[in-house]
This record gives structure tokens, sequence and C-alpha cells, in this order.
């Protein structure tokens, strides 16, 4: 079986997931019968594109200089070029604008539109327009997976599969690396939060602006996420109620300390509302995890807590959700033959 | 909650006799208070609280009652319930500037309690942090009290951080 593939962006996410593809071609080849054919990759200012198939190899070897390709077209935007494009898969993993969702709402209402399936590492689109998006792709008889938006590989929205007998009531998560490893780091240290923070930005794991990150927009935005999903709400980011973790100090930390408490950043689901905020959890909780891991804790009406933990960011990780979107896509497809 | 009350001789061991029976049929004590001020021919008054698991509680009080007796230790009184949940929260900001006695008895007339302050800042001025265990009524939930909390704290500008 052969599925082609549109990709929009060619950034961490984008690269690592053409390198998958690549470093993994016989293996699909042979496991799964499928050959992955890449036949355009869009940047903002053009795309690369070879209706038979792009050599991958080329590309990554290319590296930073892949606009000198000879199949590359300037000024021509994943928007405008979908609808005549003779793709199954569109993956869209340009940036979150957590504002408007754009570029990338509008490359997913495109792909839906002219009945292409969607997967997306972009989160922004789906905390903004959840309903609208699952309604296009409904109408189109579109699959749209995105679980690379909320844990990257953790699989924290595809376990709903999973417990299709159970019933998830709430949520607790920590769904940041950034803020958890800056809590982790003043609790361990004893160390500030400014100093806390410039640690984070030296080891690369915090952005020169951690705005998103440490005020709990970015956690806000996965939960969203996360609770429609799973819960089956209709959220979108302005209801959930956000604190950062900026006020806390290391005298919080300490003074929780002697009662076996531990702060940390929480991302809620729970009696119908969305909260992102410090929150004191027990040493012993298994929330109570270090770095920049993320962890869930869903809370199942027939089987108790049910906790998933991982790395929550990382190209590779991200990439390596969207592979098994794809898979999972594919499997339907064949299935539905 | 259970609370007993006693009176117990004014002499070295006596507390121990009143503790003994109640730890070892299962008791959880919450709290001892004496009247040395009511002291009265050599006997103080004593109130203990405690609590006993609900499956053991009708054994386990029977028990306490008879080996009190034994150890010459008359009860006065037994009340039950004014159970109290408890609770650890965080404050941060100007707590002390916005009127910790204000918060404190607005609180009260809750019916939340503060059992425990405890504060850490390096100025008066600066932002400081205090822990806080309160306890509250069993009939209010937990979501409740944070409620009332929440009113507060954003009335004060505190930043209020719940278990």
């Amino acid at each position: 079986m052969k599925v082609k593939i549109c990709l929009i962006g060619k950034g961490i996410v984008g690269t690592s997931f053409l390198r998958l593809v690549e470093n993994r071609r016989d293996e699909f080849k042979q496991k799964f019968n499928l050959e992955i054919i890449v036949s355009s990759i869009f940047e903002y200012d053009g795309v690369l594109i070879k209706e038979d198939g792009i050599n991958i190899k080329e590309v990554l070897d290319a590296d930073k200089e892949f606009r000198n390709l000879p199949y590359w077209k300037e000024n021509v935007t994943a928007k405008d070029l979908i609808p005549t494009l003779d793709a199954n898969i569109c993956i869209e993993t340009t940036p979150t604008n957590s504002e408007t969702g754009e570029p990338g709402l509008s490359h997913i209402i495109e792909a839906l539109n002219n009945k292409i399936d969607v997967i997306s590492s972009n989160k922004g689109p789906f905390y903004l327009e959840y309903e609208k998006i699952k309604k296009l792709a409904k109408k189109n008889n579109c699959l749209v997976k995105y679980e690379a938006t909320v844990t990257s590989c953790v699989p924290s929205l595809g376990i709903k599969e999973k417990l299709i007998g159970n019933e998830i009531l709430s949520i607790k998560a920590i769904l940041n690396g950034t803020s958890n490893f800056i809590l982790s780091r003043m609790a361990a240290e004893g160390v500030g939060f400014s100093l806390a923070l410039k640690e984070a930005q030296e080891l690369g794991y915090a952005e020169t602006d951690p705005t998103l990150d440490i005020e709990g927009y970015d956690a806000a935005g996965k939960i969203v996420i996360l609770a429609n999903d799973l819960l089956g709400w209709s959220k979108s980011i302005g209801d959930v109620k956000v604190e950062g973790i900026s006020k806390i100090t290391p005298h919080a930390i300490d003074l929780v300390k002697s009662d076996g408490f531990v702060i940390k950043h929480l991302a809620i689901a729970e009696d119908n509302e969305l909260v992102v905020e410090p929150r004191l959890i027990h040493r012993h909780s298994p929330l109570n995890i270090s770095g920049t891991l993320n962890a869930i804790e869903l809370e199942t009406k027939y089987a108790g807590s049910i906790i998933l933990m991982g790395r929550g960011a990382g190209g590779l990780e991200a990439a390596s959700a969207i592979i098994n979107d794809l898979l999972s896509i594919v499997k339907h497809r064949r299935y539905s033959e | 909650m259970i609370n007993l009350e006693v009176k117990l001789p004014d002499s070295p061991g006596s507390l121990g006799e009143l503790i003994k029976p109640i730890s070892k049929n299962g008791g959880n004590i919450y709290g001892i208070l004496h009247f040395h001020d009511k002291k009265i021919k050599g006997l103080i008054p004593v109130n203990i609280s405690f609590e006993l698991s609900e499956n053991i509680r009708e054994v386990s009080l029977e028990n306490i009652r008879k080996e009190l007796k034994e150890n010459n230790i008359q009860i006065e009184n037994i009340t039950y319930g004014n159970e109290k949940k408890e609770i650890t929260v965080l404050l941060t900001g100007h707590v002390f500037d916005t009127d910790v006695l204000d918060t404190i008895k607005r609180l009260a007339s809750k019916e939340i309690n503060i059992s425990e302050l405890q504060a850490k800042f390096t100025e008066l001025k600066e932002v400081s942090n205090v822990k806080l265990k309160i306890e509250f009524p069993e009939n209010m939930t937990k979501k409740e009290l944070i409620d009332e909390l929440r009113k507060l704290c954003k009335e004060k500008q505190l930043l209020l951080i719940t278990s």
C-alpha cells in the first residue's frame, strides 16, 4: 500500500519525521507493507514538490540549503496549493500561534475541505477550534489525528481507545516540561525562580521568551484538548483558569515540605472546570515527577487512577507520535477497504 | 470525632493512664486540653478528642470505658460529632499587610478555622509565604471551602495554592 504525504513545516518536528520515514523505510515495507511517499514539503516561503515522491535523503542531506534543490518552488503557500495536491494525508507541523491558530488552522481546514486526512503536531488549531475541525472532518469523512499536540509520544489521547469500556471522570496532569523542570530545580537546590529559569534556558529546555510555558498557557491548550477528547467536553482555551509559577519562591516550597507536600504546576479537568495552577501534591503522589517529564493521572470510574508518564516534548518524540498516527490512519483506511 | 471529658489527679503518670486505653483500642488522638485553672480537690478537668474507625467504633468505645474505669478514671461526659475536615493551603503575597487577622476572622465567621499558621518572609514589606492548616465543617465540601478562600484571596490579591 502506498500513502502520499503532504508535509507542512520543515522545522525540528517535520525534519525528524522525514528522518524516521527515511531510516525506517524497509521496516515499514516489511512490517506493514507500506510505502510512504512524501510528495510535497511546505515552508512559509515555498514548497519542495515532486508528484512521484521526493528523495528524502537528498532533502536531509541538503539540510538548510534545501531551497537550492531543483524541485523547490518559491512563493507558493500550502493553503493555495492543497486543493491541487494528490495527497492522502496532510501532516501539519508549523509552530503554534496561540491567538489565531494560524497558519495551521487554515491548512487543516483546507485539507479537510479537500477530503485529505490530517495529522497535526500543532496544537493551536485544536484548543481554539476543536469543534469546527471535528465537525468538518466528520462531514467530509476524514480522519484527524493529533497525538503529538499534547504529550508527544506518550499516548494520552490514544489511551481513550484502550479505555473504551471504562469512563474517565477527571484528569490531573503535568503537561509542561519547562515549568516542571523549574519547580524541580527550585525544590532540589533551593534556588530562586529566576535562577532556575536561567538554567532551563541554558540547557535549551526554555525559550528565550518563556511566557507560554511558565504562565501556564501551553499547558492550558493541552488540557483543553485532553478534556475535549477524553471527557467529551467542548471547551476552548478561553475556558481555562490559568495561574503561572513565577510567583513561587523557595520559601513557599520550604514551608510545605515538612507536611510532605511539593508544589507542582498542574493542569486539571474536573467538575466541568479547567484549571492550570500551582498546587500542593503529596511527595508520594505519582505526579511528583522531576525534570522535563510529563505525567497524566486519569481518574476512571471502574479502575481507579491510571498514570501515564514520559517525555512530552522533543522533535523525535513528536515525530514518533506522528508515525503512530499515520500507521493508525493507514490501518483504518486499509480496514475500510 | 469523640470528645471525652474526664478528671485526672494532678500527679505524674495520670495522663498516660488516660491515653493508653484509647491508643490500645485504635483511637487516633486529635488533641488534649488540660484545665489546670479549674483544679478542684486535686483533680484537673481534661478533654480528650479522638477518632475511631467506623467498623470498630462501638466495641472499642466500650473497651475504653471499661479500661478507664479500671484505672479509676471517671468519664464526666461524652460528646460526638463536630467532625472537622482539614486541609493545608499556602498563601503568597502581602498576607500580613492585607490584615491577616481580618482574613482569619472572616473565615471563622463561616466556621472555617485556622488551626496552624506558619510564615516565611525576608522583610515585612516584602511578599510573604504563609502556610495555613484549615479545619472546615463536615457539611462543607472541599470545593466550597476553596471557593471561599479564593474570594478572599482575590480581594486581597494573594496567590492561593491548595492541595
